[in-house]
């Protein structure tokens, strides 16, 4: 199940999804360099200016370009996103590859705590999280990877009961490799392409989560931007300055539209059946 | 007789699991809130507070007992619909009085989504699989990958902007209680609603047509053609209902997602909800609120899963 570089060319939603994503991941990475203004100095001569070519999404209410604030509140955002869905991604895979390969006491107990978090809706286990760790750029990656593991958790258990019978991985374990060998070098490459589709889902997610948290001001706290607080701050003004939160918004979705099509193109690619599996 | 046996033992089964699973949740939703930082009385007293007014608080609300003995009080309280009195939000008043007076709007607003959602991806995902190919299924695919990349706070503020303050057709804060008039609940809610419902109906139009489109062209359906039926009949008795099992369930693993946007969006649009309700107590640190609120959020995802299975069980009698 090799990502073959030509099939994922040829496949046009992932070519359109990885070029968006491609374009925001260096704007976000080199955009704040590049430009003249600073995310968090006032500017009292250009309150609330509406989008111009030198302020292509406008200003808020301190005078501050709001697309710097974006591309800085970008790699917050991105930041927090990545790292919460990947720590997810570890512990959920190693949890759901051991249920399935071991069974026992153990993988049970891990699996119903997935359970249970999936059990609750999403918003509300980050808010939940929020009260108990308090705000903060890192209690948020948390609050993302509890909520996005049982979901890996779930869909490697599924994979890895799939493969783990196949006569290779039999071969693997009469040749006498060791049972890490086995989990790493037979089962996990075998799984890891509907685990590579839910990463760029869930990064999509954390988004959102980051996002909404830091709206209603329960996660990165100003005057630090992020995604969430430079939408929070459009709230304020809606009324007589609606460019900054809409702008945000749409810049917002469309990174989201990058991520959410190469993971489509992507499931197309590595496995056209997977969606039936999910 | 068999069946309704059959049904009965399902029926208590789930009914066990979804009280272990709550049993569970309220454990650690209890013991969470305990390791979390910060102390209840710090946060509601402040920074300021003598170490008389922390003692004296600590022995009002019977912190200092230890903690498995503060779980038992908990949990034996909110078995029998006691979910004790709120710290901060609203001092004394009990939890379970002001949960019970938003929890029908919470709920009202939810099933509206969902309702909406099913509503629109019923349609759009049999039609886009109907015409699969077509200009109309390219812009109803198009137009769901762009629903589910459009986060619900942010497309309320996109429809408070276009129909109630540009075209003034809604209302764009405040909700009436259903109970106090279906109508104007029906139509304070449309908006909340449908700033959540646009996302949840992008994943079920996908979802149902790539089930349609699956099902579609298997053996039975060519057979089904082969012997004369109507393409309505075969459409609606072997394509639609073998298409909806995987819908349903998909509606059934959304459920978190959509309880979860209804905490933003409520707050947005001022509705009296058990999300908003949430998110002031998450503020204040009220933390008994706090507990109540994830727990009948929790019960809801459950009882909603509970329901969901039911119906792929009776569409796939194989799974019984």
């Amino acid at each position: 199940m090799k990502l073959n570089l030509a099939t994922a060319m040829s496949n046009k939603l992932a070519l359109i999804g990885g070029c968006v994503t491609g374009i925001v991941a260096l704007a976000v990475v080199f955009g704040p360099w590049l430009s003249p203004y600073s995310p968090t100095e006032a500017d009292f001569l250009a309150l609330l200016a509406p989008p111009s070519l030198s302020h292509p999404l406008g200003t808020d209410s301190f005078g501050r370009d709001v697309l710097t604030r974006v591309l800085y509140g970008a790699r917050i955002s991105l930041a927090v996103s990545i790292s919460g869905v990947l720590a997810a991604a570890v512990f959920g895979v190693i949890i759901g590859m051991m249920a399935a390969w071991r069974g026992g006491l153990w993988s049970a107990v891990a699996m119903r705590f997935c359970d249970l978090l999936f059990s609750f809706p999403s918003f509300v286990l980050a808010l939940f999280m929020m009260v108990v760790l308090g705000y903060g750029v890192v209690n948020i990656a948390i609050a993302i990877a509890l909520i996005y593991m049982p979901i890996f958790a779930r869909l490697s258990r599924n994979m890895a009961l799939l493969v783990k019978d196949e006569p290779y991985v039999h071969a693997a374990i009469l040749m006498g490799q060791p049972t890490h060998s086995v989990l790493l070098r037979e089962i996990l490459p075998n799984i890891a392409a509907p685990v590579f589709v839910q990463i760029a889902l869930g990064v999509a997610f954390g988004i959102v989560i980051e996002a909404g948290l830091s709206f209603l001001g329960l996660g990165v706290q100003p005057p630090n931007p992020s995604l969430g607080t430079i939408m929070a701050d459009g709230r304020e003004y809606f009324q007589r300055a609606p460019w900054v939160l809409t702008l945000t918004g749409m810049v917002v979705s469309i990174a989201l539209l990058g991520l959410n099509l190469l993971s489509d193109g992507l499931r197309d690619v590595m496995d056209p059946k997977l969606r039936a599996r999910l | 007789m068999r069946e309704l046996i059959s049904l009965l033992a399902r029926v208590a089964q789930g009914a066990g699991a979804i009280l272990l699973l709550a049993l569970l949740g309220a454990a650690a939703v209890f013991f969470a809130m305990r390791a979390g930082h910060g102390d209840p009385a710090l946060a509601v007293l402040g920074d300021m507070a003598t170490p008389e007014t922390i003692a004296a608080f600590r022995l009002k609300w019977q912190l200092n007992d230890p903690l498995l003995v503060q779980f038992w009080r908990w949990l034996s309280g909110a078995l029998i619909g006691d979910f004790g009195a709120s710290m901060v939000v609203a001092t004394g008043e009990p939890i379970v009085k002001l949960v019970g007076s938003r929890l029908p709007n919470t709920l009202f607003v939810g099933a509206y989504a969902l309702a909406l959602a099913l509503v629109i991806s019923l349609i759009a995902g049999t039609i886009s699989a109907l015409r699969h190919g077509k200009l109309i299924d390219s812009a109803s695919t198009s137009l769901a990958v762009l629903g589910i990349s459009m986060p619900d706070f942010w497309l309320s503020y996109a429809l408070i902007y276009a129909l109630a303050l540009g075209l003034g057709i809604f209302p764009s804060y405040g909700f009436t209680t259903p109970s106090l008039s279906l109508a104007g609940a029906l139509y304070s809610g449309f908006l909340p609603a449908l700033a959540i419902a646009a996302p949840m109906a992008a994943a079920f139009t996908r979802i149902l047509r790539t089930a349609l489109l699956e099902t579609l062209f298997r053996d039975h359906v060519r057979v089904a053609r082969s012997l004369g039926h109507s393409e309505n009949f075969i459409f609606l008795h072997h394509v639609f209902r073998n298409a909806l099992i995987p819908y349903v369930t998909v509606i059934g693993l959304q459920v978190r997602y959509l309880l979860g946007g209804t905490v933003v969006v409520e707050r947005i649009f001022g509705v009296n909800g058990v999300g908003s309700l949430m998110v002031d107590a998450a503020f204040a640190r009220d933390y008994p609120l706090v507990q109540a609120c994830a727990l009948v959020f929790l019960a809801c995802v459950l009882l909603v899963n509970f329901a969901v299975d039911l119906i792929c069980t009776r569409l796939d009698p194989r799974r019984a």
